[in-house]
């Protein structure tokens, strides 16, 4: 992460209602100079709301956008020095790619020549191929077509860099290459992005920070690793990745009791009386005995899946169904309905409230 | 997609080829009965010549007919698109209160019998005291035309992508230049089918023209007069011409907009 | 951290916002403005004549039902045009279903690539005036015309005599008519998805059924503006029947003609022009109300 720059852009209880319903409630955020920050959230969590008011398509019902020390939310969004990369890629279908990455530079004002310079070395820097550049937009592939945009957006130079969900339509290997595409050019460029998508991976991999974001507010900030191993709550929990959750209370000595799993355990974190102890697939391990680890249970064996490069097993402890995950290489492979010991340790057993 | 027993399809085909035939064969019959020689019309034609067809180019009020209805349709083009456009911007790209009733409100005009429209214009205009000419006329087409246009060109606004416009405002146009580089070029189309349509529509009009020209004439009016006294074979014979005109237009505008469509796209 | 100042300013900025109108509202003007003054101007200015003093002038300054009593007079035939056209525009509506049905069905689903250039053989017409067209079939069926030329040249006897009868009109009013028929039934069809007819098939019903079941019901809507459309325009129709009927039957607007011009009886042509008014203004509510014309127009 960029070290010593301040922030570029600060957000004071940015709101938005439409109506009665309010999709962007009060949101505080501060975005570090030169960093990829991703927005996550569910559907109609009011992110695309949010970013369309950063870029000006949209006009606040409350609150402000500082950019560098100056408020913009009067600024309209050609005067901004911001870019929308729609989920949609709005390439303008009457025009070449060429014309398209060039469009910036014509209505600044460029001369043709300059103009067809620099789109062509844009093209460069986007890996397009050279002879695309007299082709229809609408010929162009997918992955091509998301290239185009980015170069286009890059021809305006701006600050920042909004991205609305550009790779959500697309295949796997695909979302992949640009993934990477995507985080070698915002590190080349030392430009901000900021980025919004419902899809968690595309987070993890490429973000510096994570905003996560339901209802219209943000409830977590922070590096994926550390929403990762401490949500703040239930939600950003299991929003971030399977997760098994027991609702808890606290009990005597420090211990707390679950309804749902018979035991009481020793948690990380934890002040409230009542609340969720969330535990990850890969931090829970079948055990010999309970003294192998901190929070030992008893459970049913009854489901075992391959993942692949990591081996799944589903418990049951009474009602209560559990998720563990191991990598291959550990090979303890037990038969399918018999009894097991499940155990964690302490400190990977956070306890969160709802 | 599976194509179902063809033989209902074959049925379907000379139907529609039937039907066509139909609708084409007095179009067809005017046209030779514009060729006849003799006055009165007699089937088959005893001599084809095209003298008919020459007394009608060479007649200066044959000439001036079709100098008002040019007249008339040019404006009515000029006029119609101008409102229309705003029309189809209100009725498929904007989002307004009352725009679910003016989208009903506009149709009234199509789903309202001609004659009866002129006929109401006229008694329109002389309580109004307005003198009756092809200015009255103009107006009155319009009233039947502006909605059709309208609904012609909101068809093909309603598969434009707002976030273009959105997309070249952020990308630094002003809201003009979004107008000329992105929305208009775009919408290019629709507002050529429109222009065509509003002329094509004025051109053939009959019942408002009918009742609200006044002393000036157009085609289709005139025509009528001979219909029913005075009939030559000139009759038939500017039917046609008026009918070739309209084809002629059609088919350049076509052709235009291909070409258009092609050059974009290299 | 909110500075009040800027939370004021926003607040009248927006309060500004709402006292104009919209875009969409302004761009709707200048139709509404013609709408306002050449089409509802006109329909309320005969409806203030209907109420006026027969044969005279004074709209709006008199009200009378002297033009109505006329009308509704079983002593007097001034009705029987209005029912003439009523039964004509219905029987034209009920053929026209009939016959433009295949032909809807083949644009929707039959013509593929062709579809295109069939629709334009069909849109062609209207931009021919009407009385061309129709004077055409004069020249068809006239002593000397063409059926009669041609069964004559064949040595068989003269055609027969059809021209300047109701049927005669009614054929006229079938032949305008058919294009508003045909492309509002071609719209409600093509609306059908293709997805629903497979499952049909697969499912084992019969084409008949499938028919009846799935597309009839759902092309429904695009087939009743289709007759909507027709009946208003046709009852309102008066080329067909001067050119083609010459006069064997006198229709609504004729009369309603006459009145405006020969007879100079603005109430009376007022009043019956109110009448057939009533009838499209009732039919035609009735029909697009509940219409959502973004669905059925904006579908692409």
């Amino acid at each position: 992460m960029p070290a010593g720059r301040g922030p570029i852009l600060s957000l004071s209880r940015l709101t938005k209602r439409f109506g009665p319903a309010t999709a962007v409630d009060a949101i505080d955020l501060e975005v570090r100079d030169g960093e990829f920050l991703t927005i996550v959230g569910p559907s109609g969590c009011g992110k695309t709301t949010l970013l369309r008011m950063l870029a000006g398509l949209e006009q606040p019902s409350d609150g402000e956008i500082v950019l560098r020390g100056r408020a913009i939310n009067d600024l309209p969004p050609n005067r901004r020095p911001t870019c929308l990369v729609f989920q949609s890629l709005a390439l303008f279908p009457h025009r070449t790619v060429g014309e398209n990455i060039a469009f910036p530079l014509k209505v600044k004002g460029m001369p043709p020549a300059a103009r067809e310079a620099r789109a062509r070395e844009l093209m460069r820097l986007m890996r397009l191929p050279e002879h695309h550049f007299a082709r229809n937009v609408l010929r162009c592939s997918g992955g091509e077509r998301q290239r185009v945009a980015l170069a286009r957006a890059f021809a305006y130079d701006p600050e920042i860099l909004f991205f609305d969900e550009p790779l959500s339509a697309l295949d796997y290997k695909l979302k992949k290459t640009l993934e990477k595409e995507l985080k070698d050019i915002h590190k080349e460029s030392g430009k901000t992005f900021i980025y919004i998508t419902h899809s968690l991976e595309e987070a993890m991999v490429m973000s510096d920070r994570i905003a996560v974001m339901n209802a219209g507010r943000i409830v977590q900030v922070g590096t994926p690793e550390e929403i990762y191993t401490r949500p703040v709550n239930r939600f950003v929990a299991e929003f971030m990745g399977e997760v098994n959750v027991l609702p808890a209370r606290r009990g005597a000595g420090g211990l707390y009791a679950s309804d749902e799993v018979p035991g009481a355990f020793r948690v990380a974190g934890g002040a409230a009386e009542t609340g969720f102890i969330v535990v990850r697939p890969e931090f829970l391990r079948l055990v010999e005995s309970r003294e192998a680890a901190d929070n030992v249970i008893e459970a049913q064996l009854y489901n075992s899946y391959s993942l692949g490069s990591r081996q799944q097993y589903r418990v049951r402890a009474g009602d209560k169904s559990l998720v563990l995950e191991q990598s291959r290489a550990t090979g303890r492979a037990p038969a399918l309905d018999t009894r097991v010991l499940v155990g964690w340790d302490s400190r990977d057993g956070l306890f969160v409230e709802g | 997609m599976e194509r179902r027993a063809r033989g209902s399809d074959r049925l379907i085909w000379a139907w529609t080829i039937f039907v066509i035939l139909v609708v084409y064969a007095p179009i067809a019959g005017g046209f030779l009965a514009s060729l006849g020689k003799s006055r009165y019309f007699r089937f088959p034609v005893a001599q084809y010549s095209f003298e008919w067809w020459q007394r009608a180019i060479d007649s200066l009020e044959i000439a001036q007919l079709f100098r008002t209805s040019l007249k008339m349709a040019a404006l009515v083009t000029l006029v119609a698109v101008v409102v229309a456009f705003f029309g189809a911007l209100a009725y498929a790209r904007y989002d307004w209160t009352g725009r679910r009733l003016y989208q009903k409100l506009v149709l009234l005009p199509i789903f309202f019998p001609q004659p009866v429209m002129g006929l109401a214009l006229l008694l329109w205009f002389n309580a109004l005291g307005v003198t009756l000419s092809w200015q009255s006329a103009v107006f009155a087409h319009l009233v039947w035309i502006v909605p059709v246009v309208t609904l012609v060109m909101a068809i093909q606004m309603y598969g434009f992508d707002p976030a273009l416009e959105e997309a070249a405002y952020d990308l630094g146009a002003s809201r003009g230049q979004v107008l000329r580089e992105v929305t208009l070029p775009i919408l290019w189309p629709g507002i050529w089918s429109g222009a065509l349509f509003a002329f094509l529509l004025s051109w053939g009009n009959f019942p408002l023209s009918l009742y609200t020209t006044g002393p000036d004439t157009a085609v289709p009016e005139w025509l009528y007069a001979k219909m029913v006294a005075g009939y030559t074979p000139m009759v038939p014979a500017l039917g046609s011409m008026a009918t070739i005109a309209a084809a002629a237009v059609l088919v350049v505008a076509g052709l235009l907009l291909r070409l258009r469509r092609r050059r974009a796209e290299p | 951290m909110v500075v009040s100042g800027s939370a004021i300013e926003d607040t009248a900025r927006r309060r500004e916002r709402h006292r104009l109108l919209s875009v969409g509202a302004r761009c709707a003007i200048p139709v509404y403005l013609l709408l306002a003054t050449g089409f509802l101007a006109p329909l309320v200015a005969i409806i203030g004549f209907s109420f006026a003093t027969p044969r005279g002038y004074d709209a709006f300054r008199t009200f009378t039902l002297a033009n109505y009593a006329t009308i509704f007079d079983p002593a007097n035939t001034v009705w029987t045009s209005f029912a003439r056209s009523l039964v004509l525009a219905g029987l034209t509506v009920a053929i026209l279903a009939v016959l433009a049905y295949p032909i809807a069905y083949g644009l929707a689903r039959v013509f593929g690539r062709w579809s295109g250039l069939v629709s334009l053989l069909f849109v062609f017409p209207l931009f021919v005036s009407e009385n061309i067209r129709l004077y055409g079939w004069v020249l068809f069926f006239i002593k000397g015309g063409v059926l009669d030329g041609t069964l004559n040249a064949l040595g068989l006897p003269g055609g027969p005599d059809l021209l300047f009868t109701p049927a005669a009109t009614l054929f006229g009013m079938v032949y305008v008519y058919l294009p508003f028929m045909l492309f509002p039934m071609t719209l409600g069809l093509s609306m059908v998805p293709n997805d629903l007819i497979e499952a049909g098939r697969d499912m084992g019903a019969s084409r008949l059924q499938i028919w009846r079941e799935i597309e009839l019901p759902l092309a429904m809507p695009g087939i009743l503006i289709g007759m909507l459309l027709t009946f208003v325009l046709a009852v309102g129709a008066v080329a067909e029947s001067k050119v083609l009927g010459g006069q064997s039957i006198i229709v609504i607007t004729h009369d309603i003609e006459i009145a405006f011009t020969y007879a100079q009886n603005w109430p009376l042509g007022s009043a019956l022009a109110v009448l057939l008014m009533l009838v499209v203004g009732v039919l035609t509510f009735a029909g697009i109300a509940g219409l959502d014309l973004d669905r059925i127009l904006g579908r692409r």
